[in-house]
């Protein structure tokens, strides 16, 4: 009994010490493995948000959203692409995960892309520049076909 | 066509050309921040924040996720927005200010120009005023803007616990070093 005792002891003190090391080195992971909590069009996602956004937040902010849409530009620099009509002044933006940015230099404007990412949030057009739905830390999923 | 004529038909072009490209802006403008500690420096980046400049007026302008800061650690990541800034009530922080010598900024001319910014700086739902020293490059068709200031944890309501307390700095350095490109 006294020996079961310890083991138990022993094996809630590795946990413990397991759990506070992750803690303090746990990386943010990719998001490339994650499941998608919403999958949308782009065109769908900016309108949901200039519909409401205190709904389209509940919805989607802060959840791993999978994007399908037009690209309208693509930012090298910053590593960013933007989703969404070329007519309209409301783009999808998604800011690539660093090991992803390497992969824009194969996508053409205009094509059609789905691109996973976590949703930041809305910003209005309150600047005169267009309103934006922001994603970021995204991944380009490999094709499945 | 008298001179008259020629000469105020060419001040309105001029004056057209120059409405035109008053305003520099970018949507992926690059802002920092780092909080050195006994235990673990926190540092964060956000590479999505937007940011408006009337070089006419020297209005200056930044607005950005709180969601958007990306940190290399997880469980960083995650007290920062759940237990520090709150990013679900509070999902902005804003700057809305001017560059006190923007008349000494030649925005036709290629160089770096020290400037000084004022205004009010919003995280987590409260206004501060701050007031930070930058750099304007003009360069291309472009700027750079450049700043660094430090601002104190306290100021903006952020409650550190106290199990924690000794562990977490109480200044944070906000560094900004964002490109802008010429609005339309």
């Amino acid at each position: 009994m006294k020996r079961f005792v310890t083991i138990v002891v022993l094996l809630v003190l590795i946990a413990a010490g397991v759990y506070a090391y992750r803690m303090y080195t746990g990386k943010v992971k990719s998001l490339e493995d994650a499941d998608a909590d919403a999958t949308v069009t782009a065109i769908d996602l900016v309108a949901a948000f200039e519909k409401d956004s205190a709904t389209a937040n509940k919805q989607y902010l802060g959840k791993i959203v999978a994007v399908t849409g037009n690209i309208k530009s693509i930012e090298k620099e910053s590593g960013s692409i933007v989703l969404g009509e070329e007519a309209s002044m409301s783009s999808v933006r998604c800011s690539l995960d660093t090991n992803f940015v390497k992969k824009i230099a194969g996508l053409n404007l205009g094509n059609q892309i789905t691109i996973k990412g976590a949703c930041t949030g809305f910003n209005a057009d309150e600047l005169g520049l267009g309103s934006d739905v922001v994603l970021n830390r995204c991944v380009i999923p490999a094709n499945k076909n | 066509m008298s001179i008259r004529l020629t000469v105020t038909f060419a001040f309105l072009i001029f004056a057209f050309i120059s409405t035109a490209q008053d305003r520099f802006y970018t949507k992926s403008g690059n802002i920092s921040f780092y909080s050195k500690a006994p235990l673990e420096d926190i540092e964060a980046t956000h590479r999505s924040a937007v940011c408006v400049l009337d070089t006419k007026t020297g209005s200056l302008q930044f607005t950005m996720l709180i969601k958007g800061f990306e940190f290399e650690n997880e469980e960083m990541q995650e007290h920062f927005n759940e237990d520090y800034l709150e990013s679900n009530k509070y999902p902005k922080a804003e700057f809305k200010g001017q560059i006190v010598n923007n008349a000494t900024v030649n925005y036709g001319r290629p160089g770096t120009y020290p400037v000084r910014v004022t205004g009010q700086l919003t995280i987590h739902g409260v206004t501060k005023e701050v007031q930070s020293a930058g750099t304007i490059k003009v360069e291309g068709s472009g700027l750079v803007a450049t700043s660094s200031f430090t601002i104190p944890v306290a100021d903006y309501n952020i409650k550190i616990p106290s199990l924690v307390k000794d562990k977490v700095a109480k200044t944070v350095k906000i560094t900004v070093d964002t490109k802008l490109a010429p609005f339309k």
